[in-house]
Parts: structure tokens; sequence; C-alpha cells
């Protein structure tokens, strides 16, 4: 980032570092901060700081069990996406494919590449007007590149939910992992997930869609990456 | 030389994962070792629940950001990097995000007023082991610490870090000009950093 980036003149340098850790920030701000970060090196120095802190706070809490229910059905899950990863690595590897057989993958997503072009088919549910904005469900219609997959984004007091149908097993060793494009780049998300046989998955977008000018999702490495690998199969424009 | 995340056999049984440290279970995780994930999970979701419920103040609420917290973890594996921290204080930040979004999505008047009333279920933890009675021994220092400090200090720190509040909601909620709650923030945080033991910093 150059000093001429007006990102560098942001207007809660110094003062902004204690909320940001704290999670006080309004989403818009957390997102121009953490860019604010990047390029002044005092507050980041304010930030490592004060973050010491913050993350000891939890043990502050009163300390409580966690709910066996909760054990069961999160290791049930676990397990089952566990066995699912190993049933399909023999089979994979069995027909692995080359590194520039990864081609059709990026030809699918050929189309995807178009995504400054995405028509984004907004559908406002819940009535036209009169009613809160926090009550309404958007269903925005999304860029697939499968030829028979579909997938909408249903955004909700800012947030968002992919669901997903009809869309391949992610490619071998891969697994599907969700993004956020803000100012033309593609931040990475904690969403990382597999499609059921029939290639249906809903998967709630992490964090609010403030700033966010597209939902994507690529096929990743299993563990996800931090910089996407190849092009996007999935792309929700997001007004 | 040995190598812990291996037993002679090959095999990586529970009672071999649960010698491991953190660390080197994440690497299991990572490859997609459930039985590595169970570890964690059984090592940090009372307090990951704990917070949750501090912060949502309603069960089932507190459940579900448990719930997708450790799938997020078990699924994002790889992102975790321990010079940034250890895997409680990762998994701790995943559940406080989690539980901000959820807050968030709720009005604030439904979230309710950060106090010290409110926790209903309140349930002793199961285990106390040495490691237990260490985190007992940082919690109470850190809640000295926390207490320690001027009223309007913690006040909005615990209405920003446990309330999932944003600092304008709280100037608003205080009637006091948002430059001033951030001020308070900061004052407070890094006086408790004194009081935890890190001197570094003069506190005016």
């Amino acid at each position: 980032m150059s000093h001429d980036d007006p990102q560098d003149v942001y207007a809660g340098c110094g003062e902004d570092a204690a909320p940001y850790v704290l999670g006080a920030l309004t989403d818009v701000e957390h997102e121009a901060f953490r860019v604010h970060l990047e390029s002044c090196a005092i507050c980041r120095e304010e930030v490592a700081s004060l973050a010491v802190v913050a993350h000891s706070l939890p043990a502050a809490v009163p300390q409580l069990s966690a709910p066996g229910e909760v054990r069961d059905r999160v290791m049930a899950t676990v397990k089952a996406e566990a066995e699912l990863r190993q049933e399909r690595t023999p089979r994979v590897l069995s027909r692995r494919l080359g590194p520039k057989h990864t081609a059709w993958r990026l030809g699918l997503a050929s189309a995807v590449t178009t995504a400054a072009a995405v028509i984004a088919i907004v559908l406002a549910l819940g009535g036209s007007g009169g009613s809160h904005a926090s009550q309404h469900t958007q269903l925005i219609r999304a860029q697939v590149s499968a030829p028979r997959g579909t997938a909408t984004l249903a955004v909700s007091a800012g947030h968002g939910q992919l669901r997903i149908a009809g869309l391949p097993q992610s490619p071998p060793r891969h697994i599907y992992e969700v993004w956020l494009e803000r100012a033309g780049k593609a931040h990475p998300t904690d969403a990382l997930f597999t499609v059921s046989v029939a290639g249906n998955a809903t998967v709630a977008v992490p964090g609010s869609l403030a700033g966010v000018k597209a939902v994507m999702v690529t096929a990743e490495p299993e563990g996800g990456s931090t910089v996407p690998t190849s092009k996007p199969v999935i792309v929700a424009g997001v007004s | 030389m040995f190598n812990p995340l291996r037993s002679a056999t090959g095999e990586r049984s529970a009672g071999h994962l649960r010698v491991l440290a953190d660390e080197e279970l994440m690497q299991l995780v990572y490859r997609g070792n459930a039985d590595a994930f169970e570890v964690i999970y059984d090592r940090h979701a009372d307090a990951a629940f704990s917070l949750a419920m501090r912060m949502c103040r309603q069960r089932s609420l507190a459940e579900d950001v448990v719930q997708e917290s450790f799938l997020s973890l078990w699924r994002s594996g790889a992102r975790y990097d321990r010079k940034r921290g250890s895997v409680r204080t990762w998994t701790l930040g995943i559940v406080h995000n989690r539980a901000i979004d959820a807050l968030r999505r709720k009005t604030v008047r439904d979230r309710g007023v950060v106090s010290d009333e409110g926790i209903e279920e309140r349930i002793p933890a199961r285990e106390r082991t040495e490691l237990e009675f260490a985190r007992r021994d940082e919690a109470r220092e850190l809640r000295d610490a926390l207490e320690g400090l001027p009223e309007e200090q913690s006040r909005v720190i615990e209405l920003a870090y446990f309330g999932g509040m944003t600092h304008i909601e709280i100037a608003t909620m205080l009637d006091t000009p948002v430059g001033t709650i951030k001020g308070r923030m900061r004052l407070g945080l890094t006086k408790m950093r004194m009081a935890l033991g890190d001197p570094a910093e003069v506190v005016q």
C-alpha cells in the first residue's frame, strides 16, 4: 500500500485500536481499520499491545460445562465429514488428475470470470416498504459454473447464507471455500464445506456483508487457502 | 527421534492424542483427524460455552455459537498459526466473533444489558485439573484487574466485549461522546495490562 493511499489518513488512527480489539467497531469501521493497519505501524503496535488483554477476557467469566448434546452434534458432523474425506481419497487417487487437469475447473469457471458482468437478481421478500429492513430477506441468485448447479445467497440483517444445489463434489483433496470480495480483493473466510451426494449445501457466510461486493466460492486444497488458487465456481454479487 | 504424533504401530489412539499439545493436535486436525479434534474440543468446549453464554445470555443461542465455532475450527484448521497465539486464544476468538455476529442479528433491546446478574444456568465445570486450577488463578487475577478499574472504564469494556455492542451503541446508551467511550476503552485495557504484569507503558 502506498503512502498516497487514502486509507493512510484514516480518521480513527490512534483511537480505534481499543474498540477494534474489543470487537466494538461497526462492521464497516472494522474493515476500514483492518485495511488501515496494513499501512500504519503505530496502530499495529497498539493493537498488539491491547489484544493481549482483550484475548484474556474470556477467562474472567464464570466457567460452565458445555452441554453434552452440543458435543454429540459437533462430533457426529466431524466424524461424518472425516469419513467422507477418507472415502473420497482412495477413489480420487485412483484417477488422480495431473496439475494441468485442474483446467477443467478453470474452464468450467470461465463463465464466472465475467463476474464483473454478473447480474444479480434480487428478490425482496416480505413486501415492499413499510416493514423494517432487518425483517427482509433478500435472495440473490448467484452465477454458478456447474451446468446444473444453482446457488442463492439469502441476505438478512446484513448477514448471508449460501444455499447451493447441484454442485459437483469438490476435486480430489480439495474443499469448497467461501470468499468475500471487498475493494476488488478476495478475503478468505473460515467457511469451508463439502456438498452432499446430491451436490447440496447450506453455508452461513461468516461475518457481515457490509462493504462486500460479492460472495464467491472456490475449490481449495483441504484446509483452505488464504488466497484463491482457482477461479470461482460461484459468484453472488452483493449490491 | 520419538515422533509424538505417531505411536510405535503408527496408530494414533485417543490415549496417545491426549498427551499431545494443542499445537501438535492442530497438525492432525488439519489432516482430517477427528480423534485429534475431539481432544481439542474436550479441552476448550467449556471455556467456549462459558464465553458464549456470557455474551448471548440464552442457552440455545450459545449452543449454536459453540457448535458453529468448533465446526469452523474443524474445517479451517489450516488457518491456525501458532505465532499468533495459542489454540485456546484462537478458538475463543472464533467464538467471540460468532457470538458478535449472532448478537448483531438481534436488536439492541433484545440483547439485554450486561451485568453481573442474569446467568441463570450457572453450572460448575466438571473437571478440576492442575491446569484448571492454574486457569482459575489467571481468572481471579483477570477479574481483579477488571474490577479494579474505575467503573466507567470497566463498564465500556464489558458492554463492548461481552455485550457485543459497538462504541456508537455504547455512546448512545450512556449518553456520552464517542471519543470519550473509545478513550475509556483504551485506558481501561492499558491499565489492565499493567495490572496483569506488563508495565511497559505509563498510564496517565
